[in-house]
């Protein structure tokens, strides 16, 4: 459409001119005057001026109809429960056995029963027949990896592990192994619990920050949250790990009693009269080994002391000759008998397994203050290593066999009756820093090496070579300690020195007894020592 | 007496056996050749066993009843024959 172009040009000219002689053309110039408009206003739409617009309502419930009724008791009576100990079912006593009738049972079953013993001995039916209740697993594999990262930031080490007595929680202790000096550096106790969900690998489940380093743990036997430590100020402090705001229950303080040198091993032991309340053994380089027995107030009391004096060690090997004045000899780790409690063995400084007992009567030679008598608690010692000992375990599974490793990398199979060693195999070039027994596995034991990694060895496979070697860190920094979980047999937990935890789980021929390793043990034993 | 204690010898020096336990019908050890923690706990645990065995074979068919029992295990055999009045469980390690 043809836009009314003349129309509006002629428009928009009046209103420039103010209605002044229209301009026909760019010829003539048209005057500008000022003009005022009309306003144009929009009227504003914002929320705030235009105002709330509100309307009132209300509602109510209905009465709500109450009663009122009240009750009492007539009559009440009282009762207690009490559990008592268990009586064991004793057998009866003879007088009431009617022997004839007994006689005539025999008789009709002892020829069936003798007769189905011969055919049991005889039969090859059984013979390598092997049942599979739980799933094999083939390869070892790390579950976990867990670390502290403001410990790690420190570069503290893991020096010591423990699992509690249910198997589901892991503690470790953060510390240095290779500083001199009196460090006051704060240092941590850690624990994960690994059966809970969401578990966080570097956020452990409760933390306990120690004034020093902590060297060696333990977790109670029976109290799943119960766990001992040792320091390197030569405190021992028990926590309840179940407490994160306040976690220290009893320690020793620095007294008289206590060590002087870093504490090495704690361990656990029942009382003596009472079985079910423990108390807590410290070992340390002092040479002293103390019992100690939580008194109220959250302190640790010494009920018994022993002290490993070098003049009153039974000469049973030839040992260096003893400088004048009373030595103490320092000792750096413990293990205690599984099958008689009061039987330990101490490793030493001076590389050489003690066999000690808790009843010893002797008094020992040394001057260290102490409020109770100091024992000396040797009886026999074994042929030395090249090199302090770092670690001691005690057959779960015989009576007489036990393993030390010290800093020679060597490892030694002693029997107690006999001070040589009846085997030493040389597992590193470098120190090795622990070795345990298998809970489950009579012939199988793991140590930890300064090479970076836990090697298991099978005796029954091969008696010179290990037969897994886990590497555990990657640049070869020594792993310090581990732990096998005696309640989840397949778990293996090693600590190192970048300061993480590793939990591995082993293959299946590591966790299952064969039929025949009792035997296959008793008869290493007594075939070597021959 | 003399006669119970000799079959009980007889069968104790059978090879291998580690131990003969006499238990009555109410699971209460009468003799036994082994301590009495273990001589107790063999005994409970298999009263209930064997009661339980029989209740099965009595279930499949009410004219069959139990005769003898016997549980391979990996380390050892439990052998238990059962009687009216009394049990008699030996425990055997048949490894040659």
């Amino acid at each position: 459409m043809a836009p009314p172009t003349s129309l509006s040009q002629a428009a928009s000219a009046a209103l420039a001119t103010g209605g002044a002689a229209s301009a026909k053309g760019p010829g003539r110039p048209g005057q500008l005057q000022d003009e005022t408009l009309g306003v144009a206003s929009v009227p504003s739409q914002w929320r705030g001026v235009r105002g709330i617009r509100g309307e009132t309502k209300s509602c109510q419930t209905a009465s709500i109809a109450t009663a009122e009724a009240s009750t009492q008791a007539r009559s009440h009576a009282e009762a207690q429960v009490q559990t008592e100990a268990p009586v064991p079912v004793s057998m009866l006593p003879p007088s009431r056995l009617d022997t004839t009738r007994l006689a005539a049972f025999l008789q009709r079953v002892e020829a069936m029963v003798i007769r189905e013993l011969n055919k049991n001995w005889q039969s090859h039916a059984f013979d390598g027949f092997e049942v599979n209740w739980m799933e094999q697993q083939q390869t070892v594999s790390c579950l976990h990896t867990l670390c502290y990262p403001p410990a790690q930031g420190q570069g503290l080490h893991v020096t010591s592990i423990s699992w509690n007595t249910t198997g589901s929680v892991v503690a470790c202790a953060y510390g240095r192994l290779d500083d001199g000096d009196w460090s006051t550096l704060k240092s941590f106790v850690c624990a994960w619990n690994l059966d809970r969900r969401g578990l966080n690998p570097r956020q452990p489940s409760a933390v306990v920050e120690v004034p020093s380093a902590a060297l060696c743990l333990a977790f109670h036997p029976t109290q799943p949250s119960h766990l001992a430590g040792g320091l390197y100020s030569g405190e021992v402090l028990v926590w309840d790990m179940s407490h994160p705001e306040d976690p220290l229950l009893w320690r020793t303080g620095l007294t008289d009693d206590t060590h002087t040198d870093p504490v090495y091993q704690v361990v656990w032991l029942p009382e003596p009269r009472q079985s079910h309340r423990f108390q807590v053994l410290s070992v340390a380089t002092d040479g002293k080994v103390l019992l100690w027995q939580g008194v109220g107030a959250g302190r640790l009391q010494l009920t018994e002391g022993f002290a490993l004096v070098i003049q009153q060690l039974p000469r049973s090997t030839k040992l260096r000759k003893p400088p004048r004045g009373e030595t103490e000899v320092g000792t750096t780790a413990v293990a205690f008998s599984s099958f008689d409690p009061s039987l330990f063995v101490l490793g030493t400084e001076g590389g050489f397994p003690v066999k000690c007992s808790l009843t010893a009567e002797e008094a020992a030679l040394t001057r260290m203050p102490s409020s109770v008598p100091l024992r000396a608690p040797a009886q026999f010692t074994f042929s030395p290593h090249g090199g302090p000992i770092y670690s001691v375990s005690c057959s779960p599974f015989h009576r007489n066999l036990f393993l030390s490793a010290g800093t020679d990398g060597h490892v030694h199979l002693y029997s107690m009756l006999q001070a040589q060693p009846l085997i030493s195999l040389q597992l590193s070039y470098k120190y090795l820093f622990a070795v345990r027994w298998s809970p489950v596995r009579p012939l199988v034991f793991a140590a930890a090496s300064g090479e970076g990694d836990v090697q298991l060895f099978d005796l029954q496979k091969s008696s010179q070579k290990p037969t897994v070697s886990i590497k555990q860190t990657e640049d070869g920094s020594p792993v310090y300690c581990l732990e096998f979980n005696s309640q989840q047999t397949q778990l293996l937990a090693a600590g190192d020195a970048k300061g993480t935890v590793k939990v591995w789980q082993l293959s299946t021929e590591f966790t299952e007894q064969g039929p025949r390793e009792t035997e296959d043990l008793d008869q290493l034993a007594a075939e070597v020592a021959t | 007496m003399a006669e119970v204690e000799e079959t009980l010898k007889r069968l104790q020096t059978q090879k291998g056996v580690q131990g003969i336990i006499l238990v009555n019908t109410e699971g209460i050890p009468i003799k036994s050749t082994m301590n009495n923690p273990t001589t107790t706990q063999h005994a409970n645990l298999m009263h209930n066993f064997v009661l339980k065995a029989r209740s099965t074979v009595h279930e499949i068919d009410p004219q069959n009843d139990l005769t003898f029992l016997q549980i391979h295990s990996k380390k050892n055999e439990i052998i238990v024959a059962p009687d009216k009045d009394y049990f008699l469980i030996a425990i055997q390690n048949p490894t040659k």
